[in-house]
């Protein structure tokens, strides 16, 4: 597998940092070279917060990469601030719900779902980042359901327990948005 | 696509890597005061020392940490304290201290931008206040550099270790990229022998006469004796415990050297010279006291430039020159402050040298 990296990002308070955990450590399941990178300011809730994910089958190059091949961005605000920087024939996907569903640049590919509206059916509002997960799955084709799952398990804390299987459903929910539709 | 699953690894944090790493090899007391980039550090460990019944003092300062950590050094017991730059300035005159005093205890000094208060970005700017050192006199600290989060388990313990081994304070160089990234890691029992401190610790005097620990001072009339014995010590380091890693160095025309984070994306660099035709090769001290001085002058016989990667304003360049003593040209390439350069950028900087 060739190097790939991911930028997710969003409000503080969104759980951009969680997600990437989780997927970083599902990476780390596959038995893969991966780094965990965030970047934030100092608010608690409301600033910009991201983080960037890289994996390899070999050691990782570089921390922190110029280009990405992937961008979760779950506001407007991360949607500007990170769509210069993917990679031609990237992918951004963005949260309808927040975002607009603008395609500036014609060499990548968007992917455009209703992230945050999705959560609240599944009941949970704070759900967004996790169901966010299962798009990337499906998109990037690089991890599954089942890894993720693994993951999920490993991030969440023992008094949270209670929470995993409303994360797993967002997951699911996530990964199975009909991208035919998009 | 899923291969296997392994679960024999952990994700974590740089700065929860070498908190854990410390409860492993057997740290029974920390002493510590918060300061971004390596507060979770003692966020961990406020947590588990309590719950292993070991020491944790959330100190009132850092002057206060420094002469904790060597009142506990003092016993026989493993001791760390953990800080950053700003506050590392305000041990100095502690390190020198425990120099003279030779109290094994680690200091975890995860780098941030400097001088003055500076910035809490990544930083390599403390190099020389790690192997230099601020206190007064004649000391050296030992210093390890880790570039990843398992080296910082890795050599956490082997901190532990030489600090115990050779009676002398031990620096973990780590900065704010390494203690906030995450990567998985392997935790893995102490691999080091215990050193016996019983001739001594103080450890009470109920199987052995009082003692007394304290810095050679001026009543002293072996004066010039203690310090060629220390610095015979220091000779031993040198010679046993110098560390290094070398990629490509044997037909190099340019050999690139860097230390700890920044190193990683050097080691790329010199993957993408070779693939451009340019015999580059890496060079990556672990251990930046004692440094491998003998090495690079061996290399600097055959290659014919040297360039040092740093995220500062050129530190270890000094002591790269003083290495290759004019045998070649020594060049810099750096960043102030901040992540460390890109791959890419330090290949197009170098094809400009």
């Amino acid at each position: 597998m060739q190097e790939k990296n991911f930028i997710i990002a969003g409000f503080g308070g969104q759980g951009v940092l969680l997600a990437g955990e989780v997927l970083a450590n599902a990476f780390m399941l596959l038995g893969k070279h991966v780094t965990w990178y965030p970047s934030y300011g100092a608010e608690m809730r409301g600033g910009t917060v991201n983080c960037e994910i890289v994996v390899s089958d070999e050691e990782v190059s570089e921390v922190n990469k110029a280009d990405t091949d992937y961008v979760v961005a779950l506001n407007q605000a991360s949607f500007d601030k990170f769509l210069n920087k993917i990679k031609k024939g990237g992918m951004i996907i963005a949260n309808s719900t927040l975002v607009k569903e603008i395609k500036s640049r014609a060499d990548i590919n968007y992917l455009f779902a209703p992230i945050t509206k999705l959560a609240e059916e599944v009941g949970n509002i704070k759900m967004a980042n996790i169901l966010a997960l299962g798009l990337v799955a499906k998109a990037s084709k690089l991890v599954n359901l089942e890894v993720l799952e693994k993951a999920l398990d490993n991030v969440i804390p023992p008094h949270r327990k209670n929470l995993l299987p409303l994360n797993i459903q967002a997951l699911k929910i996530g990964y199975e948005y009909d991208l035919l539709h998009v | 696509m899923v291969e296997c699953l392994t679960d024999k690894k952990v994700l974590t944090k740089g700065n929860y890597a070498i908190a854990n790493a410390a409860v492993l090899a057997g740290c029974q007391c920390y002493f510590g005061y918060p300061i971004t980039p390596q507060s979770e550090i003692g966020e961990f460990l406020s947590g588990k020392m309590q719950e292993l019944k070991r020491g944790y003092v959330s100190a009132e300062s850092e002057l206060a940490s420094i002469n904790m950590v060597m009142g506990a050094a003092s016993t026989g017991v493993k001791a760390m304290t953990s800080s950053s730059s700003c506050a590392v300035s305000l041990m100095q005159e502690g390190l020198s201290y425990a120099c003279a005093d030779e109290l094994p205890f680690v200091l975890v000094s995860v780098m941030r931008g400097g001088p003055g208060l500076g910035n809490i970005y990544p930083s390599q700017g403390d190099y020389i206040q790690a192997t230099r050192g601020g206190g007064n006199g004649d000391y050296k600290l030992i210093v390890l550099a880790p570039s990843t989060v398992q080296e910082c388990v890795d050599l956490t313990y082997k901190a532990f270790y030489l600090s115990q081994k050779y009676r002398n304070p031990t620096v973990l160089l780590a900065d704010g990229l390494l203690g906030q990234m995450m990567e998985p890691v392997e935790f893995y029992d102490y691999p080091y022998p215990e050193i016996d401190n019983s001739s001594w610790a103080l450890s009470g005097t109920k199987d052995h006469k009082a003692r007394i620990i304290r810095s050679y001072g001026p009543l002293a009339d072996d004066r010039c004796r203690f310090l060629e014995k220390l610095f015979q010590k220091y000779k031993t380091i040198e010679e046993n415990e110098t560390e290094w890693e070398e990629i490509n160095t044997e037909d190099a025309d340019i050999i690139l050297v860097s230390f700890g984070s920044t190193s990683r994306n050097v080691k790329t660099a010199m993957k993408k010279l070779r693939e451009k035709g340019i015999k580059a090769g890496f060079f990556r001290p672990i251990t930046l006291y004692p440094f491998p001085s003998k090495r690079l002058a061996e290399l600097s016989k055959t290659a014919k430039k040297f360039v040092t990667v740093e995220v500062n304003m050129g530190q270890m360049v000094d002591d790269v020159r003083l290495a290759v003593n004019g045998a070649c040209p020594v060049e810099l390439i750096n960043k102030g402050v901040g992540i460390p350069p890109s791959a890419e950028e330090i290949v197009s900087r170098i094809e400009v040298l």
